[in-house]
């Protein structure tokens, strides 16, 4: 209510809403326009701005474009024409220019000043939609019907029959079903990241209940280790990294949040309830820790402190990331195109990059080189109650020491110097309090933390960065969201924000994340262009199906297990992979979904299946990062020499996903399987192929030490037969029984290595026997550090050459 | 023919075997397996490093980039100032300040700076005369061999992120760099080697680190492989303890067959990939000690280059660079730190440049006596260069502050007129005179390989990307 107002703010309002009423305008008014002003505006005005061009994000295609403006600000100010850049512009008589061709004759320019001075008449147009506002992404997906299919018996659930009626259009059969091995194998792998073991193999055979399928689903979905799994996928996007980035790259603790992503998923956090804290977790009436420890979404950007940068610039550089990020994660958009001039393909202006950059322009970071100090702020303090206590003790021998340091330097002061005393501030008692003190400080132990949000008490005004440079202002923006994904305006803070993003309304957010889902089991999305929902994305192969999944996923509470329950247990889903020669020609890349996809385990998996063919896997859950083997010399190519304090005890054998993840010289076991690099969203991995992984395999210490743990664990559960072993070897490292073609080659293997280590001991021990002798912290060593009999050197080195076979195979390391 | 051709070429299972048995030579190829039908579907293998024909005809083949990381003085090096001398110690002009920005602001404009005359002597070097300063007495043998491109502008003054965007084209971290383009474009003549090798010298790395030689997102197949510089030329080449060759051999061989037996029974070509990759991983085991062993070198060889077999240095990667070339390595850039001189342009200038300088001729003369220099691109250069006015922060030492606006560079090589100052800057060595930038070079290094830098683009984002960016245009005069 105006009136409820103080009266300044009844002007401000009155002020702010007047340019865009609907003002009833005289005929003469609007026959003036349209015979006098609307001729100039659209020969020499229109060529450049208009709403596909928008040079300097500015349009003149109707009343609103002109009272919004461009970059710089408004065009004109009605009523008053000493006020209008427009017509400043083409009077020539500022910095700017207007048209470029040449001025403008005087008599038009003085119709364009009666025309502001009238208060810019212009017939009522109705609402002008941009370019590209119908596409079909932008709108909010309506539920479609299940198709009729012939083949009724191939359907399993819901989605099949959107899957199968286009094979059927098209005349293509869907491959048979995969065999139980590759299908408890690929479940395993896509749910927890982690082979099924032989005993769970065993069971699921053994199984002969018609939901024997369904219940290994809900076994692996109900796993800790599920959260693992799609935690990863989602650190991908959140570019999470252990390291500051940029050239010094200092560590970073932000592990809690990783952690945090990892039970969320466990405890199945709805996914709007997911957006809402990662985005604006410390905006909710009276947050949770955990609420605070999810805003770490948006911290996890890079930090520069190099010496002699400008802070504002790199400040603006983490909010644009966070703009882009968001595109990314939750829109499926390349909003950050935006960032420099109006999008080229999609209707997303500069303006509305930066109102979106205002809902991130708030957070407390530094943007002068007056804090340079506390550039990692702000951080959340988790001190564990035993680093409590031992912060306190320590902050109680400080004060302690400081007290007595002041007495004694006091005293000092006070007495009268002695021939031949040393000066005072070099006296012995005194340097060595100091020095104590000083030891103490640095002695204070490291105290659990994480980088969260928090905002300004007062908002920080946005502004258009023309062309992008942060130091160029234009207009100043207030936050809101593009206007083609919205019906009603959005405005407010980082949580209004999210509340949209989260919205069944939004046209995109589901739409995009059971699109990422559909591609970590197919290998690429319903929609292939998984980061560009937009104009020139790619359409979708289903485009039923996708919205079915968006609204199913909406309808059964944003429920991320459930949609992984649906899609793993469709006959598509359960589809044999192989090649199919009826369809090289007329399906190549496979977007009919006619066979499943063969796909390379990830960097982590990779050595996740490694770490449980072997026994070796260390299965907790969380906690800092930690610090396996890593190849002799790859950290001696950073800037700031790194320390890799290589584990000894069970953090030797965690999970890839713990890997301390150093920016600027990542793990090479993980770069070099294309593990994202953290320094923007990561939508998609790639899955190279290249001889640098093969070395790797072949050679890395880290895998000859699982291929002896393989080979020690063959010969001690299995019976002391050559093809029984082999089976057993085979089925701990591929999940399956050999096919007799490779056993023989296996055992021709064996005894050609036999034959090599009995006439060559000296190399079999350098194989396996350890050198290293690892202390056994608490958990112990599963190294098996036991001495090896000398009698069984050969025999054991000849089973490590066939075990590290085994785990270079493409077999291993593909998900069928 | 590579290795990955014939693949290519197999039709048979008996062929494959066939034509490999010949190109492996040594390798025994004994135990195959048994002689059922192995192949049922034509496999499609896909090698990203095997040579691609250019847009249109190339000059130069290879490229040897050597990065000068730090940012070396080009007014102490190249751009001879005679009136600068003349304002030496005189306060700059404010005209010259105006609107320009540098790093360490805070600090630098306390007092208003004063000019600074070059430290150093230079000379006429070659028939084309060319100005080189006193630090580069060797370089200077070779003056008709370079051209020296003066007034470079770039855009960003802190070192990290111009160091990225003379790689990428982008300050940004996470774009493809030079070598990654290159080689997607026309990938590697190399069999046993990678595609785009990386080297590094001097006290620490370069500032950005591997970002500065990511594929960013092109396939990670294309970004540069970092050899060290000590041991292992690259991670885990040799073979573990107690792997011995036999081991190794036989080995692989097991890996190949059953991955032949995966491909009938799946036909996926991703398959023939990784039995490529392997082989390849195989021979780059034997051919990289015999990369970095210098032994078969001349003794007037090593002399040249001043390189020491075994010890970590810019000379001994000088030669390493040609030995590669030599091989096929289609793109080589060595690192070398440090040349932040703000502080002193004194002992830590001479010391740099006595790291480099003999070294650097001796690639080049190298390079020309063994015909490899026609078909070589060489490329010496830093992110940045330094400002006209002087910068004191210790007493009695002088240095120079960032400036991006008038750097130098050479080329040498295929398709360089050489003996040239190409560009130029004002009297003071403070604004060019035309302006070449940044994009310019890297657009004039891709026509050089063949390349259309507004055509070489990938899709990403919404958009096609390129190395140039928005903009970029070949600098005729440097070309022959």
């Amino acid at each position: 209510m105006m009136t409820s107002m103080p009266p300044k703010l009844q002007i401000l309002a009155f002020l702010a809403a007047a340019p865009l009423a609907a003002q009833p305008f005289t005929p003469q008014a609007l026959s003036f326009f349209e015979t006098s002003v609307r001729p100039i505006l659209k020969n020499s005005c229109h060529p450049c701005h208009n709403q596909r061009t928008r040079s300097s994000g500015l349009a003149l295609d109707t009343r609103e474009d002109v009272l919004t403006g461009g970059n710089r600000g408004p065009a004109v100010q009605p009523g008053a024409p000493g006020e209008s850049r427009l017509l400043q512009a083409v009077e020539q008589t500022g910095e700017l220019k207007m048209p470029k061709g040449g001025r403008l004759k005087d008599e038009q320019i003085a119709v364009l000043r009666q025309w502001i001075e009238q208060k810019v008449p212009w017939p009522d147009e109705g609402a002008q939609k941009r370019p590209g506002w119908n596409h079909w992404s932008f709108q909010t997906p309506q539920r479609p019907a299940v198709p009729a299919v012939k083949d009724s018996a191939w359907v399993r659930n819901p989605i099949d029959p959107f899957v199968l009626a286009r094979l059927e259009r098209e005349s293509v059969k869907p491959s048979p079903e995969a065999d139980r091995n590759t299908l408890l194998r690929r479940l395993s792998f896509d749910l927890t990241g982690l082979p099924p073991t032989p005993q769970e193999s065993q069971a699921f055979l053994a199984d002969v209940s018609p939901n024997a399928y369904e219940k290994v689903v809900d076994r692996l979905l109900a796993s800790p280790h599920y959260g693992e799994r799609w935690g990863r996928h989602w650190l991908d996007l959140a570019r999470y990294a252990d390291s500051d980035g940029y050239t010094i790259d200092a560590p970073r603790q932000i592990w809690k949040y990783r952690d945090w992503v990892i039970q969320a998923l466990n405890r199945d956090l709805p996914f709007d309830q997911f957006v809402i804290e990662q985005i604006a977790g410390d905006l909710l009436p009276h947050p949770t820790t955990d609420q605070l420890i999810a805003t770490g979404f948006h911290r996890n950007t890079t930090s520069n402190y190099e010496g002699g940068i400008d802070f504002e610039q790199y400040r603006v550089e983490a909010v644009a990331d966070r703009v882009a990020t968001t595109g990314a994660a939750f829109l499926g958009l390349t909003v950050g195109c935006a960032r420099c001039h109006d999008h080229k393909y999609d209707p997303i202006t500069q303006r509305e990059f930066y109102q979106l950059f205002a809902f991130f322009n708030n957070t407390t970071e530094i943007a002068s080189e007056s804090e340079r100090y506390r550039f990692n702020q702000p951080m959340l303090d988790l001190a564990t109650p035993e680093e409590q206590a031992r912060r306190e003790a320590n902050r109680a021998q400080v004060a302690m020491l400081s007290r007595e340091l002041a007495e004694y330097a006091a005293a000092l002061a006070a007495r009268p110097a002695e021939p031949g005393d040393p000066p005072k501030h070099q006296d012995p008692g005194l340097r060595e309090r100091v020095a104590n003190l000083a030891a103490l400080r640095r002695r204070l132990p490291p105290i659990t933390s994480t980088l969260v949000m928090r905002d300004l008490p007062e908002p920080r005004q946005a502004y258009i960065h023309l062309g992008g440079d942060f130091l160029r202002h234009g207009a100043p923006v207030s936050p809101g969201v593009p206007a083609v994904l919205s019906s009603a305006p959005v405005t407010g803070n980082r949580l209004d924000l999210a509340r949209w993003l989260a919205d069944p309304a939004n046209p995109l957010t589901a739409r995009v994340t059971v699109n990422r889902m559909w591609q970590a089991y197919f290998g690429k999305g319903l929609v292939e262009t998984e980061n560009d929902f937009g104009l020139m994305g790619a359409k979708p192969t289903h485009p039923e199906l996708l919205d079915w999944l968006a609204t199913e996923f909406v309808a059964r509470g944003w429920s991320q297990k459930a949609m992984h329950r649906l899609i793993v247990t469709s006959a598509t889903y359960r589809q044999s992979s192989r090649h199919r020669p009826d369809l090289e020609e007329a399906d190549p890349y496979n977007r009919l979904l006619a066979r499943q996809t063969r796909l390379r385990l990830e960097a982590e998996i990779l050595r996740d299946a490694a770490l449980v063919s072997s026994g070796l896997l260390t299965p907790v859950i969380g906690g800092p990062s930690v610090y396996p083997p890593i190849p002799e010399g790859a950290m001696a190519i950073t800037q700031v020499k790194r320390a890799w304090p290589t584990a000894t005890g069970p953090d030797r054998y965690r999970r890839g996903l713990y890997t301390f993840y150093y920016r600027s010289i990542p793990h090479p076991g993980l770069a070099l399987f294309d593990a994202p690099d953290a320094t923007a969203a990561c939508t998609r991995r790639f899955r190279s192929n290249s001889p640098l992984q093969a070395l790797t395999l072949l050679n890395d210490e880290a895998y000859i030490e699982f291929a002896r743990a393989l080979a020690k664990r063959i010969l001690k559960d299995a019976p002391a037969a050559d093809a029984a072993r082999l089976d057993y070897a085979f089925l701990l490292a591929l999940g399956r029984h050999p096919k007799p073609v490779e056993r023989d080659r296996l055992a021709r293997l064996l005894a050609l290595q036999r034959d090599e280590y009995r006439s060559d001991p000296t190399s079999a021990s350098l194989l396996v026997v350890k050198e290293q002798v690892f202390d056994s912290s608490p958990g112990g060593n599963r190294d098996l550090g036991e001495t090896v009999d000398p009698k069984q050197v050969p025999e054991l080195a000849a089973w490590t050459a066939l075990s590290r076979v085994l785990f270079n195979l493409d077999d291993f390391l593909t998900r069928e | 023919m590579t290795w990955d051709d014939r693949l290519l070429q197999f039709e048979t299972r008996r062929h494959f075997f066939g034509r490999c048995g010949v190109g492996l030579g040594r390798l025994a190829l004994a135990s195959l397996i048994s002689d059922r039908a192995l192949f049922g579907a034509t496999a499609k293998p896909s090698n990203p490093m095997a040579p691609k024909a250019p847009h249109f005809p190339a000059k130069v083949k290879n490229v040897i980039y050597l990065f000068m990381a730090g940012a070396p003085s080009q007014l102490e090096l190249f751009d001879y100032k005679p009136k600068l001398q003349e304002y030496d110690g005189k306060t700059a002009p404010e005209s010259l300040l105006k609107g320009k920005r540098f790093a360490f602001m805070d600090s630098f404009t306390k007092d208003p700076p004063k000019l600074l005359g070059a430290r150093r002597e230079f000379q006429r070097h070659g028939k084309s005369g060319l100005y080189l300063s006193e630090l580069l007495p060797n370089i200077g043998t070779v003056a008709d061999d370079i051209a020296l491109l003066s007034g470079v502008s770039t855009d960003n003054f802190n070192h990290g992120p111009a160091k990225c965007f003379v790689n990428t084209g982008s300050v940004r971290f996470g774009r493809p760099s030079i070598g990654a383009w290159v080689t997607y474009g026309i990938g590697s003549e190399s069999e046993d080697l990678p595609g785009f090798v990386v080297l590094e010298s001097g006290p620490r790395g370069p500032r950005g680190g591997a970002a500065l030689w990511s594929s960013g997102f092109l396939p990670s197949a294309y970004q540069g492989v970092p050899f060290r510089s000590g041991g292992d030329p690259i991670l885990d080449l040799s073979s573990p303890k107690g792997i011995t060759e036999r081991t190794q051999r036989q080995s692989l061989d097991a890996i190949r067959d059953l991955n032949l037996a995966k491909l009938a029974e799946t036909g996926d070509p991703e398959i023939t990939t990784r039995i490529a990759a392997y082989e390849m991983a195989y021979r780059m085991q034997t051919s990289g000690p015999e990369l970095i062993d210098f032994s078969k070198e001349t003794r007037q060889t090593l002399e040249m280059y001043g390189a020491e077999p075994g010890k970590s240095s810019y000379a001994n990667n000088c030669l390493l660079a040609r030995r590669l070339v030599e091989r096929g390595v289609r793109f080589v850039q060595l690192y070398h730190a440090d040349w932040d001189h703000h502080a002193d342009l004194g002992q830590p200038l001479d010391q740099v440049c006595r790291e480099i300088d003999r070294p650097t001729a001796a690639l080049i003369r190298d390079l020309k006596q063994r015909g490899l220099l026609e078909h070589t691109l060489v490329i010496w250069g830093g992110e940045f260069g330094r400002t006209p006015m002087g910068e004191v922060r210790e007493r009695n030492k002088v240095g120079r502050n960032h400036h991006i606006d008038a750097y130098s560079l050479f080329l040498a090589g295929g398709g360089i007129r050489g003996g040239q100052v190409v560009g130029g800057t004002d009297e003071l060595g403070f604004t060019p005179t035309e302006r070449i930038h940044i994009h310019d070079l890297q657009a004039t290094l891709l026509h050089l390989l063949g390349l259309d830098h507004t055509r070489l683009t990938f899709p990403f984002q919404g958009r096609q990307f390129r190395l140039t960016d928005v903009g970029g245009q070949v600098i005729n005069k440097l070309l022959t």
